[in-house]
């Protein structure tokens, strides 16, 4: 209904392509063929290609290191191509010497998760500041044509706002929409490409429904857009085109097709994806327990129940936006739960404080190391010894050489490449330096660990020493509770994996009675793993409906 | 690690690896024992240079020195609490100036006995301190303009206070004795420097307080994640900073035995000074308590013998100006090869 509305209305040949099932050279967007790229030792992107038609709305898809966002950065220049040839409605960019001015010439526009919006500033000086402010005669700045320019660009975009109004005061979608419609501020006649990465991670389900509905109507009109997204219901409900990544290479390639979720999923998880270590690990689960949450609401999250005994390692798996970190952060005494109770074993436990939670033996390595971790320019055994002060403290002093000691002891307990432990804390790499800050909990001998992310930005190599530490931990007793996007990590690492969807744990699995294709399958779904049908979207009936329509 | 690799392309073939450990070695030694040796220069220099000579290395000179010395250290020390979690004082010198009127004022205005008329000012100093925290950390008020305006509200009371006039009577004398006695020919106050400068350095080198308090400079967020109660600390820094520094404004009044409300500016610069002069020091990168002293006895022998070598009034000021603008400099740079490691 709304497309025939649309190429009535609008001179761009769109009747051609929709009539084409397989695009000709002519209506391709973007071509991209035989991308290489690779980081260190490991290979991220090999002989990958991508095939954007235009006016069309195109998905890649795949889960966590398939590819898919080094092919974004490759266009936006943030990371160099090692090899590929890359064309733009039809003119050929070297990507040896691709930089972002040239993406920016070449048509790319790019809307980024985190928008890049000024939030105190009025929505036209946002618009402004990034294409310049109109000039008046006197060389001042011309408001009034401004706020002019800037009101029908939204109008333009179904906005009805002032455009004075600060971006702070606009909801959530509306910021969305208000960062596409200036990366497209200048396209007048020529056309550009709307690269969209995540649009909807942050938004709300009804949100999001919103912002799509508007993406796909830009893209009626002619508009071609690029986006990235896990969700997969939105992703059916909006694109013509899917491009599906996996391990680096491309898996599949859709055309305007309507895939059913079940096809996609399995394109991404596929057979390939293999664990780092297999998970034939031996599950240190005691009967003992040591965390018991029952209907804990905090933030996302709306009622968690949740148990986990001495010596389990649990991982959480849930998409981006799911409150994994918001679980730890509350079980770490960082944010105060509105309602539900908790306890650590056996006692009533409700941390007022931080330091609440580590005195009653809770450990916890958050995601963003460098921010809230390190303690850069210190050395790795004061950064080992703030965790311990008060216990370093004996008799009035606290003397640096037994520090010292107890930091050589850690280091080697924990295989940490590093000078010593004079060393600067930024001077080791960021596996060592995560291996620093495990060593920092567990030289407390906690009860309980909470790990968010444990390998980002760690290598292959001392990704597999974590796990091991991880693991001899749990050994010794101590409980361990992961929050990871990486499927394959929640795998090899975990004795249990609970699903958290809607604020809710959805539903949990044995990690050796599933593999981790069936994992990624069931965290994609954002349902309950035993079938009962626990989360349901509400714009899924709708995006049924138009996908019916087109086809 | 720039300078090793320096030494190793200048060395010879034989035996690189352990040249360049010690020209390591030797530069880590410069680096924290270079303003003590710059500041012996600087004295054997005004001792022999003919215009200062005759009066630079003579005991009256420094014992002089040493008193006029002592306050600006102090304040020099208060402002470490703060500065070592990341958080400017500009109130500490109007807070000096703050006690030292209100001590004289107490006894020569109200008659109050000399311990009540050091105590009560010492402890509305803490309040200052209170309130300086409060805004900081509760409300997330600059730091910056929070005690920039307190120093000028401070400094407004005083001269409200003291009708603009300077108080020279109705001051127990027992306090100026005090304030130029002598203990072992050296000023006695600057034994209740060096014993406020030791309580200091054992609370931030030797208190699980004093190290939480350079973790939060460090990083905030990584702080408060090890079990730092940041806000707390931030706050405690800031109370403790205003009582030293009220300890620092009586001292003043023993050793000038008046009191105007003009006063407390003049004593926050060098303090400053002497400071981020102290962070090139001993502990390169960091502010510390030993560093601060060699800092602020830098400053003063150095105007001391500016200004009996004949250099006019102003030639202190620029001096201040220079020595502020290059610690800066210097321990920035410090900061920053460190953090890039």
């Amino acid at each position: 209904m709304s497309e025939d509305q649309a190429s009535d209305a609008d001179g761009i040949d769109r009747g051609g392509f929709v009539a084409a099932t397989i695009g000709a050279d002519a209506s391709l967007a973007v071509e991209i063929t035989g991308l290489d790229k690779h980081f260190g030792g490991t290979k991220a992107l090999s002989n990958a290609s991508l095939r954007v038609r235009r006016g069309t709305v195109h998905a890649l898809l795949g889960g966590n290191g398939s590819g898919k966002s080094t092919t974004i950065k490759i266009l936006a220049a943030v990371h160099q191509a090692d090899a590929g040839q890359l064309r733009v409605f039809g003119n050929e960019y070297p990507l040896s010497n691709y930089t972002s001015a040239i993406a920016q010439q070449a048509g790319f526009r790019f809307v980024h998760q985190d928008l890049g919006l000024f939030e105190d500033l009025s929505i036209q000086e946002n618009f402004a500041l990034d294409a310049g402010y109109p000039r008046n005669s006197a060389g001042g700045v011309d408001w009034r044509q401004l706020r002019k320019r800037v009101a029908g660009l939204l109008t333009e975009y179904e906005l009805d706002i002032d455009p004075r109004r600060p971006i702070r005061d606009l909801r959530p979608a509306d910021r969305t929409i208000v960062a596409i419609a200036r990366a497209l501020q200048d396209q007048e006649g020529d056309e550009l490409i709307l690269v969209l990465d995540e649009p909807t991670a942050s938004l709300a389900a009804h949100e999001s429904g919103r912002l799509l509905d508007l993406v796909r109507r830009r893209s009626d009109q002619g508009q071609t857009v690029v986006m990235v997204s896990h969700r997969m219901q939105e992703v059916l409900s909006v694109a013509h085109d899917f491009t599906v990544f996996r391990d680096g290479k491309v898996a599949g390639v859709l055309t305007d097709a309507s895939p059913t979720e079940d096809q996609l999923i399995e394109l991404m998880a596929g057979a390939a994806v293999q664990s780092l270590r297999p998970s034939g690990s031996v599950s240190h689960r005691t009967g003992k327990l040591v965390l018991e949450m029952s209907e804990v609401h905090s933030g996302p999250l709306e009622g968690v129940d949740l148990q986990i005994h001495r010596g389990e390692i649990v991982g959480v798996a849930g998409l981006v936006g799911s409150g994994r970190s918001s679980l730890l952060q509350t079980v770490f005494g960082a944010v105060q739960p509105t309602s539900g109770t908790m306890s650590m074993a056996g006692t009533p436990y409700s941390p007022s404080q931080i330091e609440d939670a580590i005195h009653s033996g809770i450990g916890m390595v958050p995601e963003d190391r460098g921010r809230d971790a390190a303690f850069p320019e210190h050395s790795v055994s004061e950064n080992l010894a703030l965790a311990m002060l008060k216990e370093y403290s004996h008799g009035g002093w606290m003397s640096r050489s037994r520090e010292r000691r107890a930091a050589a002891d850690l280091i080697k307990g924990f295989k940490v490449k590093v000078a010593g432990p004079r060393a600067l804390f930024t001077s080791m790499s960021g596996g060592n330096q995560q291996k620093v800050i495990l060593a920092r909990w567990l030289q407390r001998k906690p009860l309980l660990l909470l790990l968010d992310e444990p390998t980002q930005g760690v290598d292959v190599m001392s990704r597999a020493d974590i796990y091991s530490v991880i693991r001899e931990a749990a050994a010794s007793g101590c409980a361990a509770l992961v929050a990871s996007s990486d499927m394959s990590e929640l795998h090899a690492l975990c004795d249990r994996i609970v699903f958290l969807a809607g604020g809710k744990i959805t539903g949990e699995v044995a990690a050796e009675s599933i593999d981790v294709d069936s994992l990624t399958s069931l965290v994609l779904r954002e349902r309950n793993p035993t079938g009962a049908s626990a989360v349901t979207h509400p714009d899924s009936s709708a995006s049924v409906q138009r996908e019916g329509g087109t086809t | 690690m720039s300078t090793s690799t320096t030494s190793n392309g200048a060395s010879t073939v034989t035996e690189p690896a352990p040249r360049s450990d010690r020209a390591g070695a030797m530069t880590r030694f410069l680096e924290n024992y270079a303003l003590l040796i710059l500041t012996a220069l600087v004295f054997v220099f005004f001792s022999f240079f003919p215009a200062s000579s005759a009066t630079f290395p003579t005991l009256t000179n420094l014992n002089v020195i040493l008193g006029s010395q002592a306050v600006i250290a102090m304040i020099a020390i208060a402002a470490l609490f703060p500065l070592i979690c990341g958080f400017f004082d500009f109130s500490l010198g109007a807070v000096a100036a703050m006690t030292q009127v209100l001590t004289a004022g107490f006894m020569a205005k109200s008659g109050w006995p000399l311990w009540l008329s050091i105590i009560v000012p010492i402890l509305l100093a803490g309040l200052v301190g209170l309130l300086n925290g409060f805004f900081v950390t509760k409300l997330e008020m600059s730091p910056f303009v929070t005690t920039l305006g307190m120093a000028t509200l401070i400094s407004g009371i005083m001269v409200w206070y003291t009708g603009g006039q300077t108080i020279v009577s109705g001051i127990d004398p027992a306090i100026t004795k005090f304030g130029s006695s002598r203990l072992l020919g050296l000023p006695t106050v600057v034994f209740v420097l060096l014993f406020v400068a030791a309580i200091a350095w054992y609370v931030l080198t030797h208190r699980p307080f004093g190290r939480s308090l350079y973790a939060i400079g460090s990083s905030s967020s990584s702080a408060k994640l090890v079990g730092i109660r940041v806000n707390r600390n931030v706050w405690s820094s800031f109370v403790i900073a205003s009582m030293i520094a009220g300890l620092a404004g009586v001292l003043q009044l023993s050793r000038a035995g008046s009191a105007s409300a003009s006063a407390g500016n003049d004593l926050l610069f060098p303090a400053l000074a002497a400071v981020f002069l102290g962070a090139t020091a001993i502990a390169p990168g960091f502010f510390n308590v030993i560093g601060t002293i060699i800092g602020a006895v830098f400053v003063s022998i150095s105007v001391s013998g500016l200004t009996l070598s004949g250099a006019s009034g102003w030639a202190s000021s620029v001096f201040n100006g220079i020595a502020l603008l290059a610690a800066v400099g210097l321990s920035t740079y410090l900061g920053r090869r460190k953090r890039a490691g």
